[in-house]
């Protein structure tokens, strides 16, 4: 079965491109999902995946009125979409400063609400499932390009700006005093996650996005002792789960977002079962030593 | 003058907690902010601090109105139990003072100011196995990576035993000592050991008033 998940891995153009697709993003969304972790907006990735496919219905609706902007690809109005969202969360956090989850909720609706409308117009329902849960497997050579030109994005917003975006992550309150602007700072991290989701909407879809992004995290969180460890380690987990959920995806025929996010699912649960079995060996040896 | 606070007032809402405040700061000086809960002495700070904007009165540092003030670095601050800071996260110590070491002077003041506070073997723990103590001292050092003029301290010893907290006064004393204007937030009366020039006495009558300390020559002890 393996055996022949390789063999197509290299043989097959789509399934070539879905794994180095796979390995960027398996560095990619786990380095931006520990600041979402940190910055405690886990929920985000959601709500701009819901805003970012109105930019899609809009630009569908649009098709059918014969009215093709960005070369009549959906994908540029929601990611223009995505960064409007990432924007109005920004506004409303600074709005409802004491219940900042409060902008997540209003921008989700937001962006139920228009995209079901949009879809609706279009008579583009059926397409959903696509929006909804994504495909690597479906990803064309411009789309491979885009995910690449869009890491590079990330990589260069962490050489440049990493020690402030992370400052101003732990600490928004005290960063200002560090020499830090921290406003400007949350909204270039607003943009560039807008970017990412918006870019990743074809492979995990609104639904798996933010779960490829969190859980790879939220296991490293588990063993890490430094962020320089948990984040080598969520990386480390998001490409297994990336090459493992791909073979699944192949040897069962199961949706391949859905295999991907179901190998992170097993992979926080083995690490936070053995994580307990360990302290708990640990417990028993040191009462035994007393 | 260091800071010139000119007929502060601030309400939230309809409720005023600062009502015709005025007082001015020399450099050097040790003022202790002192009132219980609700007197409005956190609210001072964030006026002080530009957190609250200033629509009533005036606050100036170094003659710039704080409303338009832009060198933040020049203030160090410590705010209320920590508060604010996302501990859960793994971060150790020296990456939290990298991550926050932006400016060029910053970068290489870290390493002495942990050798200074005496905690330089902590440097590669993670934050969240430190004791109370420990991570006050780390965020001292933090408040001080940009040599700031003024330190600003929220209820700094709420959350640290007694021992720390004789460390932590006689730390902040040295600080003053050095040239550094301290600003202390407490709704205690138990700052008696440090080296303070006046009190702020504010009360919830919205009723405030100035007690200087008369320093005794040589009574300072080395």
């Amino acid at each position: 079965m393996m055996l022949s998940f390789l063999q197509d891995l290299f043989q097959q153009d789509f399934m070539l491109r879905a794994l180095i697709a796979g390995i960027i993003i398996g560095v990619m969304a786990p380095t931006i999902g520990s600041i979402v972790v940190i910055r405690r907006l886990s929920f985000i990735a959601d709500t701009l995946g819901h805003f970012s496919l109105v930019g899609i219905a809009v630009s569908l609706y649009l098709s059918t009125l014969g009215i093709s902007i960005f070369f009549e690809t959906p994908l540029y109005l929601g990611l223009t979409f995505s960064v409007i969202g990432g924007l109005l969360i920004e506004l409303f956090r600074r709005a409802y400063k004491n219940y900042k989850e409060i902008s997540m909720v209003i921008v989700i609706s937001i962006g139920s609400t228009l995209s079901a409308i949009f879809f609706s117009l279009a008579k583009k329902t059926g397409s959903l499932y696509q929006y909804l849960f994504g495909s690597i497997l479906t990803i064309t050579n411009f789309h491979l390009l885009l995910i690449a030109l869009t890491a590079i994005l990330v990589l260069l917003m962490f050489l440049i700006f990493g020690k402030q975006i992370l400052s101003v992550s732990f600490d928004e309150t005290t960063s200002k005093f560090l020499g830090i602007n921290v406003g400007l700072f949350q909204i270039i991290f607003m943009i560039i996650l807008s970017v990412v989701v918006s870019v990743l909407l074809d492979v995990a879809g609104v639904l798996l996005i933010s779960s490829m992004m969190i859980i790879p995290v939220a296991a490293g969180m588990r063993i890490g002792w430094s962020f320089r460890s948990t984040w080598i380690i969520s990386v480390v987990f998001s490409e297994l789960s990336i090459f493992f959920g791909l073979w699944a995806s192949h040897a069962f025929e199961l949706p391949s977002g859905a295999a991907i996010v179901a190998v992170n699912v097993l992979i926080l649960l083995t690490v936070a079962i053995v994580k307990r079995i360990v302290i708990r060996r640990q417990m028993v040896k040191m009462d035994k030593l007393k | 003058m260091l800071i010139d606070i000119r007929n502060l007032s601030f309400a939230y809402g309809h409720r005023t907690v600062i009502s015709g405040l005025s007082h001015t700061i020399n450099p050097g000086d040790f003022l202790v902010v002192k009132g219980k809960n609700g007197t409005g002495k956190s609210t001072l700070i964030k006026c002080l601090l530009g957190i609250n904007s200033v629509k009533n009165g005036m606050i100036f540092f170094n003659g710039v109105d704080i409303n338009y003030y832009r060198q933040w670095t020049k203030f160090g601050y410590i705010s209320q139990d920590l508060d604010g800071f996302n501990y859960e996260y793994p971060l150790t110590v020296e990456e939290l003072l990298k991550f926050s070491s932006v400016t060029k002077k910053s970068e290489q003041s870290y390493l002495r100011l942990l050798d200074n506070m005496g905690i330089l073997e902590i440097i590669n723990q993670n934050i969240n196995s430190l004791s109370g103590g420990q991570l006050q001292r780390v965020f001292i050092v933090r408040a001080m990576l940009d040599n700031p003029e003024v330190l600003i301290l929220d209820e700094p010893t709420a959350s640290i035993d007694r021992q720390n907290t004789e460390f932590f006064y006689n730390t902040i004393n040295e600080l003053n000592k050095k040239g550094i204007t301290v600003i202390l937030i407490t709704h205690t009366d138990a700052f008696e050991h440090m080296n303070y020039t006046h009190v702020l006495n504010m009360a919830l009558d919205l009723t405030t008033s100035i007690e200087t300390r008369q320093v005794e020559e040589g009574s300072e002890s080395s």
